[in-house]
C-alpha cells in the first residue's frame, strides 16, 4: 500500500513523487509508461522564460526539482527582457534533455521511499474506503491518494498530414485503457491541441548564415546550492534563423492538407503558440518569422527548429524547412506533429488541485490544459506537498496569487474554465513588481517554513532572510555625505546627505552595481543574489508601495473565504448565478467574483452574509 | 477601483432629494479636533448618543444649523467614531457642506457603499443591512463595458467606450513588452508604445477638455442672460432679483462687464449672471466683455437669450451658432421698430402672423426663427442630460409691471425643473464622472512623466495600473484577460 501513488513520470509526476518522498515516513510510487526516460523534453528543450523563470525560482526556494535538473543539464542560460526592468527578466536555459532524463533517474533512484514502476496502467479504481486501486499490465496497486499527471495521453489523438495514431507522444505506446475510469470524470467540452516542429540533423544545418546567440556566462543559475553561476556541461550557441516568402507559399499552397485546417483536427491550440500554418494564415502579409535553432542534447544529432511547430505532411513539411536560408540541404530526423488530448475540467478542482468531488484524486500538469514544463511542474509540486499534508492531516499549502506565480496559475486554473491551453505571462499578475526572480527566496521563504521539512536548503535560505533583514535596515538607517569617500572615489552625483537606501535608488544608477560597490567599498563579502535582492528591493519599494495601496482593500476582501454551499441555499442569490457558482464552487470571494457573469447583488449578498458570520 | 483607505469620509446619508431634513455623516477616528472649527460649539463636550443644537460655518460666515449626534466606537452603525449632522434637507445646501468640509480639512467624500464596508470590516453589519454595498461591488467586479456604461448614452458613452480600447491598447503594448519581446522585436514595441500612448494622451485630453467645458456645477449653477445690447438683460435681471443691482439705461452697452447674484429659486441656490453686451465693437474694454460673456455662457446650467427684434445682428447671432439656450426671450416686442426690422431683414416667416399682442405671442418653432440654426434648439449639452422641455417663448416688455411676475414665475418654474430633472439623473454620478475623468487627466500626466523619466518598463506598466484603476473607476475594470486576448488578436505572437 502506497501512501500517494502519481501516474506520469514527466515534469509534473516528478515535481510530485519528489517533493513527497522528501516527508521520510510515506511511502511514495510513480508509474511511468516503459521505455520512455523519466522528465523527459518532447517539445522545446528550455526550461524558464519570461514568468516561467520565476516559477522555477521558486521551485528552488521551495525545494523542488526542476531546478537542481536544469543547472545540472544546462547548455546555455539566459536572462530574457535584460534591457526591461528586473521585474519582468526570466532566466532560461536550454537544457541537453537527455541528460535531464538522466539526472533525474539518478536523483529518483537515490529516493529510498519512493518506487518507480514501469509499466502501462490498465485500470484505475476508487474504492470505498477512499484508497485507489491501480492496476498495471503485471500487478495492481493500492494508494491512499492518487495524483495523475498523464500530459497529452487522455485520449491523446496524434496528426502528420493525413497520417494519424493514437498516443499522447511520438514513439510511446498510448495510454489509452485507463478510459473507463474518466468517464465519470470531468473534461473540458473542448479537445486541446498543441504541436511540435520536425527535428533537424545538426550537421545538416549551415550554420555560417544564421545570427549566433551564445550563453551568457554571468546568469545565475537556478539552485542556490549550486552557487551562482554554476556550469556542468559544455555551454552551446543557439541560433536564429528566418523564414522566406516560399516557405510561407509552400504552407500557403498545402493548406488543404494541413489537419488544422481541413477539419481533421477539431481542437484549440493556444494563440500564443500558434503552428507556422497558423502564422501563415492568419498574417498573410507576413514572411518573415523568427526560427530559433536550438542544439537538443550533446548526445543527439538533432537540433529543435523553434517556431514552426507544424502538423503538414511530411514531404510538404521537408519542402518547407529547406527554403529557410541555412535550412537549405537540412534532414528531418523526426517530423513534426501535432497531437489533440483531452483536459480535466480544473474548475472541478480545488487550490490544491484536488478534485471536489473525488477526494484524494489530484490532477496537475499539461492534462489540466496547461503548457509548458515549469506550469506543469509548479502543479506537481502544488499537488504532491498537499496530498501529503491531506494525510499528515495538516493544512493545506496554498500560494497566494500576491506573492507567487504558482499561485497566480493555480488560482487562474480553478476559478475558470480555460477555452485554449494557459500558459503563464508576467501579464497574468496584478502584483508583477514584487513577484520576482530576485526575491523568490523571501517570497517562499514561509511557505517552505509551512513545510516543517529538513531540506537541503534550509540554513542558506533562513541565514539569507536574516542577512535581507539586517542589510535593509543598515542600508535604510546609514546616512552618507556627499564628501564620503565612497560617493567622491565612484563619482556619484549625490546632491546632499542621503541615506544608502535612497542613494540606491538614484535614477542615475544601476542599483546593483552601486550596492556591489558599496559592499566592496566596506570590505563586507556578500551573497551576489542578497545584493540583487537587497538592491532591487530597494529600488522598486516605492512602486510597490503605491501599487499596494491601490490593491489593499480590494485584496483583503478578495481573501475572504467563503461557503459556496451555504451561497447557493441562499435567497439572496439568483438561479442563475447559483448555477455558476456550483459549477466553480469558489472557495474565496477573490475566486467568486472571478466568475464570470455574477451579478453584483451576489457579490453585494455574499460580503454580507461573510461579513455576518 | 477605489482608493480605499481609512481617512475620516463624509457623505450625506438620507435620500439625495429634497426634504426637510438631511441627514449628513462623517465616520472615522478622532476625527471632533481636526472639524471643530466649523462648528459653534465644543464638540469635546458632546454626550454620545444625546443630540445637540448648533451653527455650521465658515469663518464667520453660518453656512446652517444643524443638530449633531455623535456615536463614539464601538457603539455606532459601523463601527467607527460617527457623528451625524442634521441640517436642512435641500440638495445644494447639502453639497455645500459636504464641499465645506472635503475642501478645508483632511476629510474626503465616502465611496458609494464605503459607511457599509466599513461596517463589515468591523463585523457591525448583516446581510440586512447590506444594500448599500451593491454600487461598490458594481465598481470593483468584473462587469462587462456595456453593462457599466448602460446608464449613459449618446456621445458620453462613445467617449468612454474610446478610453477603454485605448488603454486596453496601451496596455497591451506594454504587455507585449514583457511577455512577447522575442516574437515582436524591440522595433515594433517602440512602435505600438508610442503611438498607444499619443492616441490614449488624446482621448483623455479631449475628455478633459469636454468636462472642463461642460461641468454642470450642480452647487450655485449659474443662470446666464444674453442678448444684444439694450435687449433688456438687465432690466430682466433686475426684475429675476427684485432690485436695481444692474445699472439700466436705455444706452447701449452700459453693462461693460458681467455682474451677478445669488439667486434663491424654490430652496436652491443659483448665480444669476448678466453678460456684456455681445456687439462687434472696437471698444476694446466691451470686446473683452464679449468674449468673457460667451465662456460664461458656456459654462452655464440654464441659458436665456434676449432678443430685441428691432436691433438684429448678424454676427451676434452666427457667434452664438453653436449655443443651445433654454428659454428666449423677445422683448419690446410691442414695438413699431420691431415690426419695421422684420421686414427689413427679410424674416417673411413672421411677418404672416400679423399684430403681436404680448399676450397672443403662441409659441414659435425654432425653425421658423430666421438666421438662427434650429439645432441650436435641440438637445442641450451633455447629451445624457436628454432633450430639454422648453421651447416656450414668451414676450416681455419691463415696462409691463403686471406681468412682470407672472414671467419671473415662469422662468422659475423651468429652472427648477430642470434642475430637479438633473437631481432625479443622479447628479453624484455626473459629479462623480466629472472627478473620475480630471483624476485620470492628472494621473496621466503622471504617467506621462513617469515614461520620460523611467527606463524600467515593468515600474512604467505598475504606473500604468494606478492610471488603471481610475479608469476602471470609471469605466469598469480592464482584465488581464482583456489584455492577453487583445494581444492575441491583433499580433503574431508565439514560436
Amino acid at each position: 500500500m502506497f501512501d500517494i501513488l502519481i501516474i506520469g513520470g514527466g515534469h509534473a509526476g516528478l515535481e510530485a513523487a519528489h517533493i513527497a518522498s522528501q516527508f521520510q515516513n510515506l511511502k511514495i510510487g510513480m508509474i511511468t509508461l516503459p521505455g520512455v526516460g523519466i522528465a523527459s523534453a518532447p517539445c522545446n528543450p528550455s526550461v524558464g522564460g519570461v514568468g516561467k523563470g520565476q516559477v522555477v525560482r521558486e521551485l528552488d526556494a521551495l525545494g523542488g526539482i526542476m531546478p537542481k535538473l536544469a543547472d545540472l543539464a544546462g547548455i546555455q542560460f539566459r536572462t530574457l527582457n535584460e534591457s526591461k526592468g528586473y521585474a519582468v527578466q526570466s532566466t532560461r536555459v536550454q537544457i541537453d534533455k537527455v541528460n535531464y532524463s538522466i539526472e533525474a533517474e539518478k536523483l529518483v533512484e537515490s529516493i529510498s521511499n519512493l518506487s518507480v514502476i514501469r509499466e502501462k496502467v490498465v485500470g484505475i479504481e476508487n474504492q470505498d474506503d477512499g484508497s485507489f486501486t491501480v492496476s498495471t499490465e503485471s500487478s495492481t496497486w493500492n494508494s491512499q491518494k492518487l495524483i495523475i499527471t498523464v500530459g497529452t495521453f487522455l485520449n491523446g489523438k496524434m496528426h502528420t498530414g493525413s497520417k494519424t495514431s493514437i498516443g499522447g507522444r511520438s514513439g510511446c505506446e498510448a495510454a489509452d485503457s485507463v478510459s473507463d475510469f474518466f468517464k465519470d470524470i470531468k473534461t473540458n467540452s473542448l479537445r486541446f491541441k498543441t504541436g511540435t516542429p520536425a527535428r533537424l540533423d545538426k550537421n545538416s544545418v549551415n550554420y555560417e548564415v544564421l545570427e549566433e546567440q551564445p550563453s551568457d556566462s554571468k546568469v545565475n543559475s537556478f539552485h542556490v546550492l549550486h552557487g551562482t553561476n554554476y556550469r556542468k556541461l559544455d555551454q552551446v550557441s543557439c541560433y536564429l534563423a528566418y523564414t522566406t516568402p516560399e516557405t510561407m507559399k509552400t504552407i500557403r499552397d498545402n493548406k488543404e492538407k494541413s489537419p488544422m485546417f481541413n477539419g481533421q483536427i477539431n481542437a484549440v491550440g493556444a494563440r500564443y503558440c500558434p503552428s507556422i500554418e497558423d502564422k501563415a494564415y492568419r498574417y498573410p502579409d507576413k514572411d518573415k518569422h523568427h526560427v530559433f535553432v536550438e542544439p537538443e542534447s550533446h548526445e543527439l544529432d538533432t537540433v529543435y527548429p523553434s517556431g514552426i511547430s507544424t502538423s503538414l505532411p511530411e514531404e510538404v513539411q521537408l519542402e518547407m524547412i529547406r527554403s529557410i536560408k541555412g535550412f537549405e540541404k537540412a534532414e528531418i530526423k523526426q517530423f513534426g506533429y501535432a497531437v489533440e488530448y483531452d483536459v480535466i475540467e480544473t474548475t472541478e478542482l480545488d487550490k490544491t488541485l484536488q478534485m471536489k468531488s473525488r477526494p484524494g484524486l489530484y490532477f496537475a500538469g499539461q492534462v489540466n490544459g496547461t503548457s509548458g514544463y515549469e506550469e506543469a511542474a509548479g502543479q506537481g509540486y502544488v499537488a504532491g506537498v498537499n496530498a501529503v499534508l491531506a494525510i499528515l492531516k495538516r493544512d493545506p499549502l496554498i500560494l497566494d496569487r500576491n506573492e507567487s506565480y504558482i499561485g497566480v496559475m493555480i488560482e487562474d486554473l480553478v476559478s475558470n474554465t480555460r477555452d485554449e491551453p494557459y500558459r503563464l505571462f508576467t501579464a497574468r499578475s496584478e502584483n508583477r513588481l514584487y513577484i520576482r526572480e530576485d526575491n523568490s527566496i523571501l517570497r517562499m521563504n514561509k511557505y517552505r517554513a509551512h513545510l516543517e521539512l529538513a531540506l537541503d536548503i534550509d540554513q542558506y535560505q533562513e541565514e539569507y532572510c536574516r542577512s535581507f533583514m539586517f542589510y535593509m535596515e543598515h542600508l535604510e538607517s546609514l546616512y552618507i555625505s556627499p564628501d564620503n569617500d565612497f560617493v567622491s572615489s565612484n563619482n556619484i552625483n549625490l546632491a546632499k546627505r542621503s541615506s544608502l537606501s535612497e542613494l540606491i535608488k538614484q535614477s542615475d544608477l544601476d542599483p546593483i552595481e552601486t550596492l556591489t560597490k558599496y559592499f566592496e567599498y566596506c570590505g563586507l563579502n556578500v551573497d551576489p543574489r542578497l545584493i540583487d535582492c537587497l538592491a532591487i528591493t530597494i529600488k522598486y519599494s516605492g512602486y510597490i508601495d503605491r501599487a499596494n495601496e491601490q490593491n489593499l482593500r480590494i485584496n483583503k476582501l478578495n481573501k475572504i473565504k467563503i461557503n459556496w454551499e451555504n451561497l447557493c441555499s441562499s435567497e439572496n442569490i439568483s438561479f442563475e448565478c447559483k448555477r455558476r457558482i456550483e459549477k466553480i464552487k469558489p472557495e474565496t470571494f477573490g475566486q467568486l467574483r472571478l466568475i464570470e457573469g455574477i451579478r453584483p447583488a451576489t457579490l453585494a449578498a455574499v460580503a454580507g452574509q461573510v461579513n455576518a458570520r | 477601483m477605489y482608493n480605499y483607505d481609512d481617512k475620516t469620509i463624509i457623505a450625506c446619508s438620507s435620500g439625495n432629494s429634497r426634504c426637510a431634513i438631511s441627514i449628513i455623516r462623517i465616520s472615522g477616528k478622532d476625527f471632533l479636533d481636526e472639524i471643530n472649527s466649523f462648528f459653534s460649539i465644543e464638540l469635546s463636550s458632546l454626550t454620545p448618543n444625546l443630540a445637540k443644537f448648533c451653527k455650521i460655518h465658515v469663518d464667520d460666515k453660518v453656512l446652517d444649523e444643524a443638530v449633531l449626534t455623535y456615536f463614539k466606537s464601538p457603539h455606532s452603525y459601523n463601527g467607527e467614531d460617527i457623528l451625524e449632522i442634521s441640517v436642512h434637507g435641500n440638495p445644494i445646501n447639502v453639497r455645500r457642506i459636504i464641499k465645506t468640509f472635503t475642501n478645508n480639512s483632511s476629510l474626503r467624500e465616502a465611496y458609494p457603499g464605503e459607511f457599509s464596508l466599513r461596517a463589515m470590516n468591523n463585523k457591525k453589519l448583516t446581510l440586512a443591512q447590506v444594500e448599500g454595498l451593491d454600487l461598490l461591488l458594481n465598481a470593483n467586479s468584473v462587469f462587462s463595458l456595456d453593462q457599466g456604461l448602460s446608464i449613459l448614452g449618446g456621445d458620453l458613452k462613445e467617449k468612454f467606450i474610446e478610453l477603454h480600447s485605448a488603454f486596453l491598447n496601451h496596455k497591451s503594448s506594454l504587455e507585449l513588452g514583457f511577455d512577447f519581446l522575442e516574437d515582436v522585436g524591440e522595433e515594433q514595441f517602440n512602435k505600438n508604445f508610442n503611438e498607444s500612448v499619443t492616441k490614449l494622451g488624446n482621448i483623455i485630453g479631449s475628455l478633459y477638455e469636454q468636462r472642463n467645458r461642460s461641468p454642470y456645477n450642480l452647487v450655485k449653477p449659474k443662470i446666464c442672460l444674453v442678448g444684444l445690447p439694450n435687449a433688456g438683460k438687465s432690466s430682466l435681471f433686475n426684475n429675476l432679483l427684485d432690485s436695481d443691482r444692474s445699472i439700466v439705461s436705455d444706452i447701449a452697452g452700459t453693462t461693460r462687464d458681467f455682474v451677478s447674484e445669488d439667486i434663491y429659486i424654490g430652496e436652491s441656490l443659483y448665480t444669476l449672471i448678466d453678460t456684456a453686451g455681445i456687439r462687434a465693437t472696437e471698444d476694446i474694454i466691451e470686446k473683452e466683455g464679449v468674449k468673457r460673456s460667451l465662456s460664461i455662457l458656456e459654462n452655464s446650467f440654464f441659458k436665456i437669450l434676449l432678443v430685441n427684434p428691432s436691433t438684429f445682428d448678424k454676427d451676434f447671432y452666427e457667434d452664438l451658432a453653436n449655443v443651445s439656450f433654454d428659454l428666449i426671450i423677445f422683448s419690446h416686442s410691442d414695438d413699431e421698430g420691431f415690426k419695421k426690422s422684420l421686414s427689413k431683414n427679410g424674416l417673411s416667416i413672421l411677418q404672416n402672423i400679423g399684430p403681436i399682442e404680448p399676450s397672443d405671442f403662441g409659441p414659435i418653432e425654432p425653425s421658423d426663427f430666421g438666421s438662427i440654426e434650429p439645432t441650436n434648439f435641440g438637445p442641450i449639452e451633455p447629451a445624457d442630460l436628454g432633450p430639454i422641455e422648453p421651447k416656450i417663448e414668451i414676450s416681455y416688455s419691463a415696462n409691463l409691471k403686471s406681468s412682470q411676475k407672472q414671467l419671473n414665475n415662469l422662468i422659475f418654474n423651468m429652472i427648477s425643473s430642470k434642475y430637479l430633472k438633473l437631481i432625479d439623473f443622479d447628479p453624484v454620478l455626473i459629479e462623480r464622472h466629472s472627478e473620475s475623468i480630471k483624476l485620470i487627466y492628472e494621473k496621466f500626466e503622471e504617467y506621462k512623466n513617469t515614461i520620460k523619466n523611467i527606463d524600467d518598463i515593468s515600474i512604467i506598466s505598475s504606473e500604468l495600473n494606478i492610471l488603471g484603476h481610475c479608469i476602471s473607476e470609471l469605466i469598469g475594470i480592464i482584465s488581464p484577460d482583456n489584455v492577453l486576448h487583445n494581444i492575441f488578436d491583433n499580433f503574431c505572437i508565439g514560436k
